[in-house]
């Protein structure tokens, strides 16, 4: 689990990062000041999207991040860093534009208001969240904190969308038994993603192709073996992909895991049995998959873009597929056996 | 092939992914197929969303290799593709790239193409479904559709499909619109025909369908009760450069833009809510508008609800433009127009009384296609102030290019202690929204084909309904002794002055872009 951080580790340069100090409420009247100095700004939003994190070291990173995917995805950021334990209680609030180019002149922007909340508590940060949210916009939630803790459900319960990355959790089990709890409460009506699960999502998709060719995919029962070849750090990202395959081909095969210490979260796959191989292999420095397929006489290669790499593209990616997260949310309770 | 379901599949439920496919472009070494249809599918491969074990073949009359036709395309990619052009992607796409070479009246092409095509499937290890894109001239589309026919080619083999795209214009009249879908309806069935209008692949046409159909705000209001007029305008900015007069000049914009793009557009505002979003419900729901139109017969009901015009030497944005009859490959004599108006009229329940209006027309002051709803006032005003403000009415615009976007006109209070309105305009914009720019029409639409999915295309009745309607104007126009006379508007204004007087007379304006 995160280590949580005193509020002394914070970084002036960190913090100089987060745009214009103002008090917390005054915000909604400087980001006003903020539109009106520059006609030329174009303000846009279509959901609110609030980072929660409990460690101050990513401070920096998820500022980052929020810059890149309001570039694609125009919302109001919050950028919410709570330090529970810290003393004494402190409250302060930072804004910032996020702009991007537009038809070469103008610029559009959207808004970012960051927090940093020493000591308090759970009904603090519900608090200051809910009074900064752009109406009627959806809320979406990445929870990078440990979910066993300050995961309320009248937090929860405002959620449209739950963003976590369960690669990140040192103790997977506990958090997908909190997480699976949460789901279970009738006010929940989040979807749930996890960047873990999207990093294989075009994983998934050279392998349906490898299975599309019609000898293949009349082998499949022959398949025996599962080989995955995931960096150090994701493999929760290997495992959710195995559950996967299991759960698709209705069996169990021979799992095998390989650690990396450097390259792609996911690097290689393979999927065989007799006469029959499905591999999917993805070189260090590569934006694609080379896919073969190889059945008997028969063999086939493909080459197909590989899944991204940064957590903010993984977000971005998230963010352009609306909808339900069935799929994921169907296989939890199979994840959470396997872990046992 | 085996009837079994690859189980992986479910990864790609919100994806377009059809089965193993080869598509063949007839009318290979054309603009098409270098600026739009190739860039389309390597787009479509740089998303993996291109089926596996794809392959395209360029059929076309020129003697080239698959090297040299190859390098042709990629400079065309390099130049045109959405997305860039990475070498790597380009070197294992381009492998699935092909040319045959034949004349399209050559049945032994047709049959050698059939050899290749078995051949592909014999590497795949399995019979692939078969997409025959019609891109050439129209002109030699009979003779291509009777080649497949006699080569056997019309026909999926093992199961599987085969189809065809047949690109615009699909005819020239009702007749040769009913020619062609004869000759295509004795080749393929009209479920695997696939008339394609690129329009309706544009974002914003596909928003149309959501915008009404998902909000409750607006269809309890989308009906002659509370919408006073409907306006589609379509605007260039641009005449017959690059040698399109020598086309233009035999079709007009009457025949080139409103029988195709404008009715789609027109379907899509005016449809009844489809039953379900099967291809065939939502087309069913579109050629009921356009059999619904009024029919405008004789020169009298066309000299007063259509106004035809051709512009003269004027400027568009500070350049010096030519008149029509001036330009390159243009008749000076020429009768064609390249700029229409029209009122119509919808005979249903839902849009009793509602005049659409229509303009389309070439060196306009720019470039635009929207669709504007213009909602009727209230019917009783409290505020002094309301009949000072033009155009006070709640507006409702549909931009479909560029700049793809929604804008709601209303009124509001202007701060102060008088009560005074103001326009004020919410506008959403896709590129300002969306920092991801939209696929092109054709990625869409040749997935769609691909995948099965014809709700994107038009069908044999709506093309027919469409020309039957547009007949009875040309004919108008064209073949009677008193035709309603052509207009004339300088070069980069909004059209002649009568084309103003067709909404003037109803009291009222045409929305300034």
């Amino acid at each position: 689990m995160q280590t949580i951080m005193a509020a002394s580790s914070l970084k002036d340069s960190d913090l100089g990062r987060l745009g214009l100090e103002t008090p917390i409420s005054r915000i909604e009247s400087e980001l006003k000041k903020l539109w009106e100095n520059d006609e030329a700004k174009t303000r846009a939003s279509l959901i609110n999207l609030a980072i929660y994190t409990e460690d101050s070291s990513v401070l920096a990173d998820d500022n980052a991040l929020l810059d890149r995917v309001a570039a694609e995805h125009s919302c109001r950021a919050l950028l919410i860093l709570a330090l529970p334990e810290a003393q004494p209680p402190r409250a302060r609030a930072w804004i910032q534009a996020l702009c991007r180019p537009y038809h070469g002149r103008q610029a559009v922007c959207s808004e970012q208001i960051s927090f940093v909340l020493e000591g308090g508590d759970a009904t603090q940060v519900q608090n200051i969240v809910f009074a900064h949210l752009n109406s009627d916009l959806p809320l979406v939630v990445w929870w990078q904190a440990d979910i066993t803790k300050h995961f309320h459900e009248r937090f929860y319960s405002r959620i449209d969308t739950l963003i976590i990355d369960s690669a990140r959790w040192s103790d997977p089990a506990p958090q997908f038994d909190a997480l699976l709890a949460a789901l279970g409460e009738e006010t929940a009506r989040f979807d749930v993603r996890d960047l873990a699960w999207t990093r294989s999502h075009l994983m998934r998709t050279a392998l349906a192709g490898c299975f599309q060719d019609a000898n293949a995919l009349q082998n499949l029962s022959k398949l025996r073996k599962l080989t995955i070849t995931h960096l150090k750090g994701q493999r929760m990202t290997a495992l959710l992909l195995a559950a996967w395959i299991n759960r698709r081909l209705d069996m169990s095969l021979e799992l095998e895991l390989i650690e990396k210490d450097t390259g792609p979260a996911l690097q290689r796959l393979i999927l065989e049995g007799e006469g029959v191989r499905g591999d999917v292999r993805r070189d260090c420095d590569s934006s694609f998959v080379h896919v073969c397929t190889s059945c008997g006489q028969h063999e086939h290669k493909e080459l197909l873009p590989a899944d991204a790499d940064s957590d903010a593209e993984l977000v971005n990616e998230q963010l352009s597929r609306r909808g339900g997260s069935t799929l994921y949310s169907g296989m939890l309770p199979l994840i959470r056996a396997m872990l046992k | 092939m085996s009837d079994l379901e690859n189980p992986f599949q479910e990864t790609l439920i919100s994806r377009h992914r059809a089965e193993p496919c080869t598509v063949v472009i007839f009318g290979a070494t054309g603009d098409l197929t270098n600026r739009k249809l190739i860039p389309a599918f390597y787009n479509i491969a740089a998303c993996g969303d291109l089926p596996p074990q794809f392959k395209v073949v360029g059929f076309a009359r020129r003697d080239k290799t698959d090297e040299v036709f190859r390098t042709e395309l990629e400079a065309g990619n390099r130049k045109n593709s959405r997305q860039g052009h990475n070498e790597e992607l380009w070197s294992s796409f381009s492998q699935c790239i092909h040319y045959h070479r034949s004349e399209f009246e050559d049945l032994d092409g047709y049959k050698s193409l059939r050899v290749l095509l078995d051949e592909f499937d014999k590497e795949r290890g399995a019979p692939a479904n078969r997409l025959f894109y019609l891109a050439s001239a129209p002109e030699a589309f009979k003779s291509i559709l009777e080649m497949l026919r006699a080569a056997g080619l019309n026909e999926g083999v093992g199961g599987k499909w085969a189809r065809v795209v047949c690109e615009k214009p699909f005819g020239k009249d009702l007749a040769s619109a009913r020619a062609l879908n004869h000759v295509v309806a004795e080749t393929f069935e009209e479920k695997d025909t696939y008339r394609i209008d690129h329009y309706l692949g544009k974002e914003t046409a596909q928003n149309i369908m959501v915008l009404r159909f998902a909000n409750a705000l607006f269809e309890p209001n989308w009906n002659s009760r509370y919408i006073d007029h409907v306006q589609i305008t379509c605007a260039e900015n641009l005449g017959m450069e690059g040698g399109r007069g020598g086309y233009y000049d035999t079709a007009g914009a009457l025949r080139d833009m409103v029988q195709n793009h404008l009715f789609q557009l027109l379907s899509l505002v005016a449809m009844e809510p489809p039953t379900d979003l099967s291809a065939d419900s939502v087309r069913d729901e579109k050629v009921k508008v356009i059999r619904a139109l009024r029919p405008l017969i004789g020169p009298e009901a066309v000299g007063k609800n259509v106004i035809r015009a051709q512009y003269t030497a004027g400027s568009v944005d500070g350049v010096p433009r030519v008149g029509y009859r001036q330009e390159d490959r243009v008749n000076p004599q020429s009768n064609t127009e390249p700029y229409v108006a029209l009122r119509l009229f919808i005979d249903t329940w839902r849009w009793q009384g509602v005049p659409f209006y229509i303009r389309v027309g070439k060196q306009l002051p720019k470039k635009a296609t929207e669709i504007s709803v213009h909602f009727k006032k209230p019917p009783q005003v409290p505020f002094a102030t309301n009949n000072l403000i033009k155009n006070s009415e709640n507006t409702l615009v549909i931009r479909i290019q560029p700049d793809e976007g929604i804008a709601l006109r209303i009124l509001c209070k202007q701060p102060g202690q008088a009560m005074n309105m103001q326009q004020v305009k919410m506008d959403f914009r896709y590129s300002s929204s969306f920092g991801k720019a939209s696929p092109e029409a054709y990625e869409r639409l040749l997935l769609d084909a691909m995948a099965g999915d014809a709700t994107l295309f038009a069908r044999r009745d709506e093309v027919e309904n469409a020309w039957k309607f547009i007949d009875e104007l040309e004919k108008a126009w064209h073949k009677t002794d008193n035709p309603p006379p052509m207009r004339e508007y300088p070069a980069g204004s909004w059209g002649p002055k009568e084309a103003d007087d067709l909404l003037r007379q109803d009291g009222r304006e045409w929305r300034l872009l």
